[in-house]
C-alpha cells in the first residue's frame, strides 16, 4: 500500500473518533502540547539568531548545524568508543554506589551506633564538592577509567546513603508497634515495614545520585582523560567545533532524561497502591 | 462456675521519666479478674492509666510489681494469645485489605490455606466482603477500623484488646461501629477489654465497666451493666442506661476534682 492511500485512511479513523468524543483534550495532553510548542519555538529562535549572526554562531552553533554534526559523528567509530568508555565508567561507579550505599544507609538508619560512627563523615562529605578531590584522585588512580569510576562513585554515593538513612528514620512507629503486638521479630519488622517504606526514598536518592554521577563523568573526563564523552566534548570545544560539542552535551542530557525516566517507571511499579 | 480468663494481682506499673529521671507511678495496686467471654470497658479521666493497663496486658510494658495471669499463664511479653485493635488503623498502605488482615497471621508464621480462609471469613464478618483487594487509602476511616478489627480477630486470640478504636471517627460512624462491634462480638464471644473515654460507649458495649482513677492509676469501681443483649442503639435512651452513665460520670467527676481539675 502506498503512502498516499494510507494517510487519508488515518484521517478517516481520527475523524470517526472525533465524532465519538467531540473535542476532548485532557489537561495533560494540553500541557504536553504547550511544552512541545515551547521547545520548537526555542529551536526556531536559536536557529534565527544563529542565522542572522546576532550572536556569533561560533559560540552557539545552531540546531541544524548540530543535527549535521551529529550525523557525521554517529558514523564515526571513535565517537562510539567514547560513549562506550563513558558508559562503562558511569555504570560501574554508579552500581558500586548503589550496592554499597543502600545497605550502608539502611543499616545506619536501623542501628544508632553505626549511624553515629559514619554520620560525621557522610554529612561532611555530602556537602563537599567531590570534584575538588579530582587532582588527588587522578594522581592516585591515573587518567584512565579507574579515576572516573572513583569520582562517579563518590558523587553518587552520598545522596544515596543519605536518602536511605533518612528513609529508615521516618518509619511509622505505630506500624512497628502493631507488628510487635503480633510477636514480630526485628527481622520481620525490617522486611515487612522498613524495606517497603524506604522504596520511594531510595528511588529518590538514586535519582539524585544519577544527576551527580553524570556531572562526575563529564567533569572527570574534562579534567584529565584520553577517551570518553567528556573528553570528546572538551576537545570539540577547544577546537571551536561548537556543533560537535553540543552533540556531546545533548547525548549526556538525553542519557540523564532516559535514566531518570527509568527510575520513574520503577517508582510507578512500586507505588501502584498509591492514590492518584 | 465460670472460668477466670484474666487476673491482675497487686499490679503496679512505674515509669521513669526520661527527662527528669523522676519515678512516676502509673498504676497502683490493680486487683481485678475477668471471666471468659466477658466484654469489659475501662473508663476514667485522662492520666488514669487505662491505656497503660492495656499495654501491660499486651505485654508492651513490664509491671514493676504484681502479676497478670492470662489462662493461668503469666504475661511476660506480647504473645499469640492476645491481639490489639489500635486507636489508629495502623494498616500497611502498600498492602490490600486481605494482605493487611493476613499480616498478623504472617508475622506469627501461620500462613496456610486454612488461615487464609479464616482471614476471608473475618473480612466478611466485619462487613468488608468485596473489598479484599482494595487498598487502605480507598477506604473510609470506619472501614479502615474494620480491617484493624479483622486483623486482630483473625489470629484467633484468647483475649482481644481494643484501645479507643472509635475515638477518631465522627459521631455518627462511631455509633454505627459500636453496634457493629456488638454484632461481631456476639458471634465470636471473644473475651475483650475495651478502653474508651466515652461513658455511653462503655455502658452500651460492656458486661462490666471498670472505672479508673488517676494519680496513681487505680481501680475505683467495678460496675456490672445489667442491660439485656442483644442491645439496640435505642437502649441508650433507656432510663437504666442513663442511670449507669450518670453514676459513672459522678465517679469520674469525683476523681477529677480530687486532683483539682474541675
Amino acid at each position: 500500500m502506498s503512502k498516499e492511500e494510507a494517510i487519508p485512511m488515518k484521517n478517516e479513523t481520527s475523524e470517526q473518533k472525533k465524532v465519538n468524543r467531540p473535542k476532548k483534550i485532557s489537561k495533560s495532553q494540553k500541557n504536553f502540547m504547550i511544552s512541545v510548542v515551547s521547545v520548537l519555538a526555542f529551536l526556531i529562535f536559536w536557529e534565527i539568531i544563529s542565522y542572522l549572526q546576532i550572536i556569533n554562531p561560533l559560540f552557539i552553533s545552531s540546531p541544524i548545524g548540530i543535527i549535521q554534526a551529529a550525523g557525521i559523528l554517529f558514523t564515526d567509530v571513535s565517537f562510539w568508543t567514547n560513549i562506550r568508555v563513558s558508559a562503562y565508567e558511569f555504570a560501574v561507579g554508579f552500581l558500586l554506589a548503589i550496592i554499597i550505599g543502600i545497605p550502608m544507609g539502611i543499616f545506619a538508619g536501623w542501628n544508632h551506633t553505626f549511624n553515629s560512627i559514619i554520620n560525621p563523615f557522610v554529612s561532611a562529605l555530602y556537602v563537599t564538592p567531590k570534584v575538588a578531590l579530582l587532582p588527588i584522585i587522578i594522581i592516585a588512580f591515573g587518567i584512565g577509567v579507574a579515576s572516573k569510576i572513583v569520582i562517579v562513585f563518590l558523587m553518587a554515593f552520598f545522596p544515596i546513603v543519605m536518602s536511605a538513612t533518612k528513609a529508615m528514620s521516618t518509619l511509622d512507629q505505630n506500624l512497628i508497634k502493631t507488628a510487635r503486638s503480633f510477636t514480630a521479630t526485628e527481622f520481620q519488622i525490617f522486611k515487612t515495614i522498613a524495606l517497603p517504606s524506604t522504596v520511594p526514598f531510595l528511588l529518590n536518592g538514586i535519582r539524585l545520585g544519577l544527576g551527580q554521577g553524570l556531572i562526575a563523568i563529564v567533569v572527570g573526563e574534562m579534567y584529565a582523560s584520553t577517551a570518553g564523552i567528556g573528553y570528546q566534548l572538551t576537545n570539540a570545544g577547544q577546537n571551536l567545533k561548537t556543533a560537535e560539542m553540543f552533540v556531546g552535551v545533548i547525548v549526556i542530557a538525553g542519557t540523564g532524561v532516559v535514566l531518570t525516566g527509568l527510575v520513574g517507571l520503577i517508582e510507578k511499579r512500586f507505588s501502584s497502591w498509591k492514590p492518584e | 462456675m465460670t472460668q477466670q480468663k484474666l487476673t491482675s494481682q497487686f499490679l503496679d506499673v512505674t515509669y521513669v521519666n526520661n527527662k527528669t529521671g523522676d519515678e512516676i507511678v502509673a498504676l497502683k495496686n490493680i486487683n481485678l479478674s475477668i471471666e471468659d467471654g466477658e466484654f469489659i470497658c475501662i473508663v476514667g479521666p485522662s492520666g488514669c492509666g487505662k491505656t497503660t493497663f492495656l499495654n501491660t496486658v499486651m505485654g508492651f510494658i513490664k509491671p514493676s510489681n504484681g502479676t497478670i495471669l492470662l489462662d493461668d499463664t503469666k504475661i511476660e511479653g506480647p504473645g499469640r494469645d492476645r491481639s490489639m485493635v489500635f486507636q489508629s488503623p495502623n494498616l500497611l498502605p502498600w498492602r490490600s485489605v486481605l494482605d493487611n488482615v493476613m499480616y498478623g497471621i504472617e508475622l506469627q508464621k501461620r500462613v496456610s490455606k486454612e488461615t487464609k480462609a479464616l482471614a476471608l471469613q473475618y473480612i466478611e464478618l466485619v462487613g468488608l466482603k468485596g473489598f479484599e483487594k482494595s487498598y487502605p487509602h480507598e477506604l473510609s476511616g470506619g472501614m479502615q477500623q474494620r480491617v484493624n478489627l479483622a486483623r486482630a480477630l483473625s489470629v484467633e486470640p484468647s483475649l482481644l484488646l481494643l484501645d479507643e478504636p472509635f475515638s477518631a471517627l465522627d459521631a455518627q460512624t462511631r455509633e454505627f461501629m459500636q453496634k457493629e462491634l456488638l454484632r461481631i462480638w456476639s458471634q465470636t464471644r471473644k473475651t475483650s477489654i475495651f478502653i474508651t473515654h466515652q461513658i455511653d460507649e462503655a455502658v452500651y458495649l460492656a458486661d462490666r465497666v471498670f472505672v479508673f482513677g488517676a494519680r496513681p492509676g487505680h481501680l475505683v469501681e467495678d460496675i456490672k451493666i445489667e442491660l439485656e443483649r442483644p442491645r439496640e442503639l435505642k437502649v441508650k435512651r433507656d432510663a437504666r442506661f442513663t442511670e449507669y452513665v450518670d453514676r459513672i460520670w459522678d465517679l469520674i467527676e469525683k476523681e477529677s476534682s480530687k486532683q483539682g481539675f474541675s
